[in-house]
């Protein structure tokens, strides 16, 4: 009886660990690829093509001498046609805005910088599943954290005897703790 | 009984368990929108929004402790807060409800120290009045809802005008220091990447305002925020700056109210950094509110901003 009951146990647990992972397995790549890409934002923008060109006017400017005139001058230089609108952020710089882009001009010294705006294919996207950007999909997440741990839990107990967990999943098992409670050792040191 | 056929159902409900609890999103309320018919001005405090709930709790006292004042002089029929991000009240769900309650004029006083993307793209673009197209990608993918208000909206300038953050660092100076003639004085703030100048410019001359009312005479300064990628590595730097040159230095938070993952964590962090700390640092992790010269700009600010609407609409 007993041993009729762990049988049908470990059939259950398989099938879970089985049909579990078919289903995430397209969010949990999903969230691996975003979770290393949001790791470096310090070193790139994850979500967003910012392409940069620095510009010189050849002049100085005073904030008074900026019409709509000398900034169709600005944005014919950066390439542009027309612009939506401008401002001052402070006394020495002049922001033009368009559809998808910015200059930024530094009156002071005749330079400025044009950025030009667009969304990183495939990052961006999993990156809004990441970042909860959509207001209901942090339910979702949770729903998926769940079944992360059901299908963390049932994969130790796949196999049996010297490969199960009993054997050496048991050692590797505590051997994979090592590095979270070293970097939490080493940041309370 | 076969267990194929057993669990290919519950798993099968799991499945759709799964997606209809994510698809089951709040149903926005309608609203009703009534057309402002006579002058109503209303004012909107707008700060950065934190996780932090003291810092929000600080933000909605700054509100309790100006509501009076404002409202006393007659021309101003309402007071609300409201964050940028991270936390309701957004600016959106406030705009609307001054929409709602037929408000003609909404005077946003932005809690901000100096010009920042926030105050300069994203605010603007939140409520309609441009459309800078990082911000709108930005709002976007955080999840910050946009919303152009029916009543005519009119932004005051930021804190930096004036001698308030002057004073109010002045004051928190004095309470630490002990000696200034052996002391030097490090300025840590959230900073701006492009409008790194005029951050410096702000806090050079309230360092240089500290040293004319004290004769502390060295200072430093060093940033917590985005430009800093929120480490402390920059607080550590300002402090060892001053350190090679004075016995103590006095590190005062020029942030707008207190936030732990701030004051503590990366301030705080660099400051541990500091060999003997303990006895060469001199910090409070406080911050720029509770202020009453800064509740006093805030009523001058916003009479003087309905002062100018009523006389607009009366001309």
């Amino acid at each position: 009886m007993f041993k009729k009951n762990r049988e049908s146990f470990r059939k259950i647990n398989n099938i879970l660990h089985r049909d579990l992972g078919y289903f995430f397995a397209g969010l949990i790549i999903a969230y691996c690829l975003s979770g290393i890409a949001l790791n470096h934002i310090d070193e790139w923008n994850p979500d967003f093509i910012v392409n940069k060109t620095s510009l010189d006017f050849g002049q100085s400017y005073e904030m008074g001498d900026i019409s709509d005139r000398v900034i169709a001058e600005f944005s014919s230089r950066a390439g542009e046609n027309s612009f939506r609108l401008y401002d001052f952020p402070s006394e020495r710089q002049v922001k033009v805005y368009y559809k998808d882009a910015t200059l930024l001009v530094n009156l002071q010294d005749g330079t400025g910088e044009y950025e030009k705006i667009s969304r990183r294919p495939l990052f961006y996207q999993i990156n809004v599943l990441h970042r909860n950007s959509i207001e209901w999909w942090k339910w979702a997440s949770d729903i998926f954290a769940g079944m992360l741990i059901v299908i963390a839990v049932t994969g130790m107990f796949m196999l049996r005897g010297n490969n199960g967990f009993s054997g050496r999943g048991k050692w590797l098992a505590a051997t994979g703790l090592v590095p979270p409670l070293a970097a939490i050792i080493i940041q309370n040191l | 009984m076969n267990h194929k056929t057993f669990f290919k159902k519950p798993l099968v409900i799991l499945f759709c368990m799964f997606w209809m609890g994510a698809c089951g999103g709040p149903q926005n309320e309608p609203t009703v929108q009534q057309s402002p018919i006579h002058e109503k001005i209303g004012v909107l405090l707008l700060s950065h929004g934190s996780h932090s709930e003291t810092w929000r709790k600080t933000l909605f006292e700054l509100e309790s402790n100006v509501k009076d004042r404002i409202l006393e002089k007659g021309n101003i029929a309402g007071t609300k807060t409201a964050f940028m991000e991270y936390h309701e009240p957004s600016i959106a769900t406030r705009l609307k409800e001054f929409d709602e309650e037929g408000y003609s004029d909404v005077i946003i006083v932005p809690i901000l120290l100096t010009v920042s993307s926030h105050s300069f793209d994203d605010i603007p673009t939140i409520i309609g009045l441009k459309e800078n197209p990082e911000s709108v990608e930005m709002l976007r993918l955080e999840n910050i809802e946009r919303y152009t208000p029916k009543a005519n909206v009119h932004i005051t300038p930021l804190l930096d005008f004036g001698k308030t953050l002057g004073n109010n660092v002045l004051r928190r100076t004095k309470a630490l220091s002990k000696n200034p003639e052996e002391e030097g004085l490090v300025l840590i703030g959230y900073g701006s990447e492009p409008y790194e100048k005029e951050w410096s410019d702000l806090f050079r001359k309230t360092a240089e305002h500290i040293t004319r009312e004290t004769g502390i005479s060295e200072h430093s300064i060093g940033w917590c925020g985005h430009i800093v990628r929120y480490a402390p590595d920059s607080t550590t730097t300002a402090i060892n700056r001053i350190l090679e040159k004075k016995k103590t230095a006095i590190v005062i938070p020029s942030l707008v109210a207190f936030d732990e993952n701030f004051q503590i964590r990366i301030i705080g962090g660099g400051i541990e950094k500091i060999k003997e700390h303990n006895e060469r640092v001199l910090y409070k992790p406080d911050a720029i509110l509770p202020d009453p010269d800064v509740e006093q700009w805030v009523v001058d600010i916003s009479n003087k901003y309905s002062d100018k609407i009523s006389n607009r609409q009366n001309n």
